[in-house]
């Protein structure tokens, strides 16, 4: 095992790693911008956010364990409370302070009123597990919408306007960057496996001597404040915020990343907070050819149903099945694909035949959630411990038997 | 002056009394057995003076200092610490980061310090795998330090609680069936490892066990409880001799 490194070494792969990062999130936004139209770089913005919130409830539900449902209202009162402040401050009384400085901060100030919001939150998780709490969030998340929304001075129901538009893309990216480096850090650290631990057993936990109360409040402190971080900048994009853009459908969808990646993998985290972003979206470009609305959409369903399917069980292969040789793998992935590509045009011919189904025409908006929900349930039965489980990206996987697990010498 | 000392401890679930007013003493480097019939009120005395219930009437002093009411997680500070009848591993963790876990409440470094990534909470991460790695070697479980502990064998599980336990450095170690589901070879291990922990480790040890003849021969003071209250106290030799204990084993005679 390698001993901690000469602290000048330290402190320079530090400054390596976040002029890196910082230069990868320009680069992101230069090329976004440089190639990509209006709609496109909003979904950049957007996928950047919906890692955040969903790499930063991985920290209160897959690794600490506690069942939170309401991750939008911290999203929401970091929106807010950024969000009021920027409107009193520069459009209300005609300040003008430069705007990335002021950005930056007011985000801190929402990451804090988020952060308390979450301290609030955590006691509760004291006394109650599982489900209990599960209920105990969700009327909060609801509980804060509803608030919002009949104050007046939020802007009610009609939306809190008149928020400065700034946005910098690469300033989501570096949250979403820093949400990521935080978790993964905690986790590698002897804390963090405190707060694994407390997810796998409490009451040995407790008798282990970890204070239980204290990892569960840190955990929603942690995870609140960068979802109130991610609801700034989300104001700051938008210019004015609605009650409805954080009602339970956001919590419900932050969760479903959060379970789809595989509890408690923030590389899972990330990677199903794109696909789920992305996966609607991308339906949106549905189209079906004259006359032939259901067998071509029911094709496309089927079709992305099972390079869906390809895709989990290459994943589950490589994760789980070390054992065959190579080239039996490669001959079932071939297999597996041959069999989805002969499959599709076999059905859709078998489809058209049939009359009535043939001429029906289904607006494909209505088709697009349909295959996002069932591309959903065809995941969680192929794989019910999420994309990734309790794995974690490292290049050890690819290496062979170690299958990402820290090395010892023995 | 004893290491723990119950006095009188009560422990009422409403009309139920599950503990009566139980008193023993154990001495620094004593190996004591808590022994008796099923529903006996063994494991509700280890909860007792885990922290897991407070007693409802009675006093508990370990090293001298009051521990009655005090949190779980503050008697686990004081030097206590336990394994459990049924086991209670993390199971996606490693066992190395089981035994981690057991040795964090000795960490000193802040949060600030493990989210940034700091060369302070490496350096203790880094003590703490390197100690735990030599209490796995105890408990001999040194060659699957990487292994998921839910993949674990059941005796490998019941040693891997006991270095967990060890990693918290308690001057005195409850045992809660620690032979239970062993198979002989293994029992007389577990005797011999249990003996080597207490004379180089300097630790006192509290065990509640089944097994008569693992206790008889491993045990220097016995106490037996049957229905929650104490029917027996001494040595070995005394307690198998005892008519109480021999029928509340196997019944009275008619």
């Amino acid at each position: 095992m390698g001993s901690a490194a000469s602290p000048g070494r330290f402190w320079l792969t530090r400054l390596v790693s976040a002029v890196l990062g910082i230069g990868g999130c320009f680069l992101i936004q230069t090329l976004s911008q440089h190639s990509l139209g209006d709609y496109q770089q909003r979904l950049v913005f957007l996928a950047a956010l919906y890692v955040t919130l969903s790499v930063s409830l991985n920290l209160i539900n897959g690794i600490t364990g506690q069942f939170s449902i309401g991750h939008a209202a911290f999203y929401q009162i970091g929106a807010y409370s950024a969000g009021y402040f920027s409107k009193i401050y520069i459009h209300d009384q005609g300040h003008n302070p430069p705007a990335l400085p002021w950005l930056i901060g007011v985000t801190i100030v929402g990451a804090g009123c988020a952060a308390i919001a979450g301290f609030v939150v955590g006691l509760p998780s004291l006394r109650l597990r599982g489900d209990y709490l599960a209920i105990v969030t969700l009327g909060f998340g609801e509980i804060v919408r509803i608030t919002v929304q009949n104050t007046d001075a939020l802007g009610g129901s009609y939306a809190l306007q008149d928020i400065p538009k700034i946005h910098p893309v690469w300033l989501v990216w570096l949250l979403a960057l820093i949400c990521v480096a935080v978790s993964r850090n905690l986790v590698k650290t002897a804390r963090g496996l405190t707060f694994l631990a407390v997810r796998e057993d409490e009451i040995a936990s407790q008798a282990m001597g970890v204070d239980v109360t204290r990892v569960k409040v840190t955990a929603f402190v942690l995870g609140a404040a960068f979802a109130g971080a991610a609801g700034s900048l989300f104001a700051h994009y938008e210019g004015s915020i609605l009650p409805t853009n954080f009602t339970m459908d956001v919590s419900f969808i932050i969760l479903t990343m959060v379970v789809l990646g595989g509890t408690g993998s923030i590389t899972g985290s990330v990677i199903s907070a794109l696909f789920l972003f992305y996966l609607p979206e991308y339906l949106r470009g549905l189209k079906a050819s004259d006359g032939q609305a259901l067998t071509v959409s029911s094709t496309l369903i089927i079709g992305g149903l099972l390079s869906i399917g390809i895709v989990t069980g290459l994943v589950k292969k490589i994760m789980e099945d070390q054992r065959g040789t190579p080239q039996s793998r490669g001959l079932i992935y071939v297999g597996l694909v041959a069999a989805g590509v002969v499959f599709v045009p076999i059905l859709n011919l078998v489809l058209s035949t049939i009359k009535p189904l043939a001429e029906k025409h289904i607006p494909t908006d209505q088709l697009r959630m349909v295959i996002f929900a069932v591309a959903l349930i065809v995941i969680m039965l192929l794989r019910p411990q999420g994309l990734l489980g309790h794995h974690e990206f490292s290049w050890s996987m690819f290496g062979g038997s170690n299958r990402g697990k820290p090395e010892v010498a023995t | 002056m004893s290491l723990l000392q119950l006095d009188q401890a009560t422990i009422r679930f409403g009309g139920l009394v599950a503990v009566n007013q139980i008193s023993f003493q154990i001495e620094e480097g004593q190996l004591f057995g808590l022994i008796g019939p099923n529903g006996a009120g063994k494991t509700t005395c280890f909860n007792m003076i885990t922290g897991v219930y407070e007693p409802t009437s009675g006093r508990i002093h370990f090293a001298g200092k009051e521990i009655t009411g005090t949190p779980q997680n503050k008697i686990a500070k004081l030097g206590i610490s336990r394994t459990f009848q049924n086991i209670r591993l993390y199971g996606s963790l490693s066992v190395l980061e089981n035994v981690v876990v057991g040795g964090f409440l000795r960490h000193k470094t802040g949060l600030a310090s493990s989210l940034f990534y700091m060369p302070g909470a490496v350096r203790e991460t880094e003590a703490l795998k390197e100690e735990a790695l030599r209490l796995l070697s105890i408990v001999n479980l040194q060659h699957v330090a990487n292994v998921r502990s839910r993949d674990l064998a059941y005796g490998m599980q019941r040693r891997l609680e006991i270095a967990r336990a060890m990693a918290t450095r308690p001057k005195l170690l409850l045992l809660d069936e620690p032979a239970a589901g062993m198979n002989p070879q293994e029992k007389i291990e577990l005797n011999g490892m249990v003996k080597k922990i207490r004379d180089e480790h300097g630790l006192t040890v509290l065990l509640i066990e089944h097994d008569m003849r693992f206790v008889m021969s491993l045990c220097e003071r016995i106490v037996v409880l049957d229905h929650g209250e104490e029917i027996a106290q001494g040595p070995p030799e005394a307690i198998r001799n005892d008519p109480k204990v021999i029928a509340a084993y196997l019944g009275e005679a008619v």
